[in-house]
């Protein structure tokens, strides 16, 4: 069983960091998996994304055409990536800076506010983590505890203390604590 | 550290370097390799050893060959068109017998090309761009993992046969993330003395020198490369192979694409395919003696690679005529997918004409 993800948006909303996140939260779950950047002048403007391939087996490659879900955090990213979703696949919005539409049938959506609620919660910089909380709950494997060791990981030592934050803002992604999705 | 962690292709080649005891790094920045050198700006002064921010790639093949004529530990990396302008020097170090370690990051050429992965270097790597008869040693890593395990092999087999020796890594590998543990650097120390410039002081001065004004001289020198170069391609070339024993065609590829027709064997298979799979992890020695002899029976081969068909020429000479060679191929840019392999094996094997390149 093989999976891959997108995760896309503009320039500093931090989509390699939460993409770095979604990848070590797997590796700890026990998969195997890759983490494959856009690189060089896509990152000076517009659009950056990150791939990660989760599978059981060794995986078969590591940038593919289709992909199975992707997290767009701007509409840049809606529009670039709707039609790459494999069928059945998934494709979860940030409501907040993208249009609540569905262009296409054979796909499943999920949009959620995540911006506004990051504001709300006092740093707009943490919609990719509240980004991660959605996408936790359609994802078995990524439970809050593996996500909170997965952020750990990723953070380095001078930013430690942002840990918590993150894990809460994580939480707010998920239908716990807010009724987003 | 050995538990596994999700590292960087090109982080991991940094700091494996630092692992295998690394002395001296010397390197011009470029895309899609330049983590290397921003990585090792800070370990090695954390680590009182060398680091220049060289002013060329001339400039930094250069330094690595007067660090090495020391017998010291050093190493280069870049990516391609840089890679290009290093070629002079390597002919000399392989002339002057010095351990030069070489990272090649693969970008997409001709020319500036661009920043998106390829493996168009293969002649550039294998055939070398410098002059004369020389032969570089060549390993290509197919993963995080090997990364880490070729960088070690290339200082450890630089300075057992005095031996320019690269690694040829792509873009995508040297930025993506996977899995991966340093270990301990597992090769012996080398003794160097007999021949590292140290100071004459106490002994017999010494010279490395590639000017050979004496013809007969010249001739054994030459010859005495060549016979390492035999020695090394029978102690160390290396190669990794997979369902080969019953298969009716088998893939080849090297580097990053390995996983790829790994994923397009097991897919064949399931389809009632009997197909296998080889890679070269030296391809300078590269493996013919065992590509000719699974061409006894195996009578398919493919080969699939991100350039307009380079290794294929080798995979050629190996076989020798007792087999179909074929090739799946796209010049840079997205690796090829499982599906497209797939789908260009079907197309071969059943005489179906591919368009150049897919």
């Amino acid at each position: 069983m093989e999976k891959n993800y997108i995760i896309a948006g503009f320039g500093g909303q931090g989509v390699l960091f939460a993409g770095k996140i979604i990848a070590n939260a797997f590796m700890v779950a026990g998969k195997n998996v890759t983490w494959y950047p856009c690189y060089g002048a896509e990152m000076r403007g517009g659009t950056v994304n990150c791939e990660i391939v989760v599978s059981d087996d060794e995986v078969s490659s590591v940038h593919k055409q289709g992909v199975d879900c992707v997290i767009a955090l701007n509409q840049l990213s809606f529009d670039r990536f709707i039609s790459k979703v494999n069928k059945g696949g998934t494709i979860i919005c940030n409501s907040s800076l993208i249009e609540e539409a569905k262009p296409r049938a054979d796909i499943n959506y999920i949009f959620a506010p995540m911006t506004d609620k990051a504001i709300e919660f006092g740093n707009h910089k943490l919609a990719n983590m509240v980004s991660l909380g959605v996408l936790s709950e359609t994802e078995k494997e990524l439970n809050l505890a593996i996500l909170e060791k997965a952020v750990d990981m990723v953070l380095p030592e001078e930013r430690k203390h942002l840990l918590k934050s993150n894990v809460q803002a994580i939480e707010l992604g998920t239908s716990k604590q807010s009724s987003l999705v | 550290m050995t538990e596994k962690q999700l590292l960087k292709g090109n982080y991991a080649i940094a700091e494996a370097a630092v692992k295998a005891g690394c002395e001296c790094y010397f390197g011009y920045p470029i895309t899609p390799q330049t983590e290397i050198g921003e990585y090792l700006s800070e370990r090695m002064y954390e680590l009182g050893r060398g680091y220049v921010c060289a002013e060329s790639e001339l400039a930094a093949i250069n330094m690595v060959i007067g660090a090495t004529s020391t017998g010291a530990r050093a190493m280069t990396s870049s990516s391609s068109c840089a890679v290009a302008l290093m070629q002079e020097g390597l002919s000399y170090a392989c002339s002057d017998e010095l351990p030069v370690v070489l990272v090649n990051v693969m970008r997409a050429g001709p020319g500036l090309g661009y920043i998106y992965p390829a493996q168009g270097d293969y002649f550039q790597a294998v055939y070398g761009g410098g002059n004369g008869d020389y032969k570089l040693t060549v390993l290509a890593p197919s993963t995080v993992q090997e990364c880490i395990d070729l960088t070690y092999r290339a200082f450890h087999l630089a300075h057992k046969y005095r031996n320019p020796t690269m690694v040829l890594a792509d873009g995508l590998l040297g930025q993506m993330m996977e899995p991966a543990e340093f270990g301990e650097y597992p090769y012996p120390e080398i003794d160097n003395s007999s021949w590292a410039l140290t100071g004459a002081k106490g002994r017999p001065n010494r010279k490395i020198y590639s000017c050979a004004r004496d013809e007969d001289i010249h001739n054994e020198h030459i010859k005495h490369l060549f016979r390492k170069y035999e020695l090394i391609a029978k102690e160390e070339t290396d190669w990794e192979e997979f369902n080969t024993e019953d298969a009716d065609v088998i893939l080849v590829a090297f580097g990053s694409m390995t996983r790829n027709i790994k994923a397009a064997m097991k897919t064949l298979r399931n389809q009632g395919i009997k197909a296998g799979a080889f890679r070269p992890i030296t391809l300078s020695p590269f493996p013919s003696q065992r590509l000719s002899e699974l061409a006894e029976k195996c009578k398919q081969f493919i080969v699939v690679e991100m350039n307009m068909g380079q290794m294929v020429q080798d995979v050629k000479l190996a076989i020798n005529g007792k087999a179909e060679v074929d090739l799946i191929n796209r010049p840079v840019g997205q690796w090829l997918s499982v599906e497209e392999i797939t789908d260009g094996v079907n197309n071969i094997l059943n005489k179906i004409p591919a368009k150049v390149g897919v």
